[in-house]
């Protein structure tokens, strides 16, 4: 199988990643919880989600985090490498929500011998945006012919 | 009482927690478990023969997965000593006995390898009043965590912004 990976010199500020849309069930929240180690009850018990003032149980911040990672290595191929992710949670991600990443790139730079991009992104759930946030990612250069 | 207790919080800043050695080392079979949940096909993660020839000549963990080795296990209770205990138990005290993440920055400084363990250390670096929100009335709290693998270098630091909250009842309308 073979992976192809996006070379520095080929995006754009402004380009558009392309959009992730998954829909979500208590099998990919409980299995995200499990996947992650987080054993907090609000992400697999629905009364334990209830008493704390919400309709369902929701997704961890660790699976969101971890759905963000692979929004940007998809876009980016394996060469790329994630060097800082930072992003504010809002709604919450419940069973039934469509998640949709958006995002595009906002800046391409060079620094310190690295050749980086800069990205915002953001998903919506039902209720409204989930997550908004920003990354940072090193690409590999295209080699001298 | 909760004043005492926002007290206690401030007092917290600056001060490193208790160390947390995490109970797995990094490994295939986690990194697998990971990527079947979030269904991500990266062969850095799971494709021994695509990594071994890549920069970093061996399967990586995805870097956001950082995170899942400073949790603690569910089982044995005493393994739960976590570095964040002593604050957990005082916002207990306090009455804010629920805790969402409200903002999440991950820097990452050095790939996590099959057969590292991490060290994760939490230090409380802001607390703010006791503020009204559509959850209930708590503390924004902010935690910074400093992950290091067997050999001391440090591989990622993530910063958590924690909403520590009593749960709205009947007595706390909106």
């Amino acid at each position: 199988m073979t992976h192809s990976s996006l070379y520095w010199e080929d995006v754009s500020e402004g380009e558009a990643l392309p959009v992730l849309v998954k829909e979500v069930t208590a099998t990919t929240i409980i299995a995200g919880a499990i996947a992650t180690r987080d054993f907090y009850p609000l992400h697999h018990d629905f009364r334990f989600a209830q008493k704390a003032g919400l309709k369902d149980i929701i997704m961890n911040n660790i699976t969101t985090g971890g759905y963000l990672g692979r929004y940007l290595t998809d876009w980016s191929g394996p060469e790329g490498d994630i060097k800082r992710m930072k992003f504010h949670l809002g709604m919450p991600c419940h069973p039934g929500d469509t998640f949709t990443v958006t995002g595009r790139v906002t800046r391409k730079y060079e620094q310190a011998g690295q050749h980086l991009v800069d990205i915002q992104y953001e998903v919506a759930v039902n209720m409204g945006d989930h997550c908004t946030g920003t990354a940072t990612m090193v690409l590999p250069v295209r080699p001298a012919e | 009482m909760s004043e005492s207790v926002y007290g206690e919080l401030r007092a917290m800043i600056g001060e490193e927690q208790e160390p947390v050695v995490a109970v797995d080392e990094v490994c295939g079979q986690m990194i697998r478990h990971w990527c079947e949940a979030m269904e991500d096909a990266n062969p850095m993660y799971t494709d021994e023969e695509y990594a071994r020839n890549g920069r970093y000549g061996g399967i990586i963990a995805p870097p956001q997965m950082i995170w899942a080795w400073s949790l603690p296990p569910l089982w044995p209770a005493e393994a739960q000593s976590r570095g964040q205990r002593k604050l957990l138990e005082t916002c207990a005290r306090g009455g804010y006995d629920q805790v969402i993440d409200t903002d999440v920055e991950l820097e990452f400084l050095a790939p996590l390898r099959p057969g590292d363990r991490m060290t994760a250390t939490a230090k409380v670096t802001g607390v703010s009043e006791e503020k009204r929100t559509g959850l209930g009335k708590g503390h924004f709290i902010v935690v910074e965590m400093a992950y290091r693998n067997q050999r001391e270098e440090l591989v990622c630091i993530q910063r958590m912004t924690l909403l520590i909250y009593k749960a709205r009842g009947e007595d706390d309308p909106q």
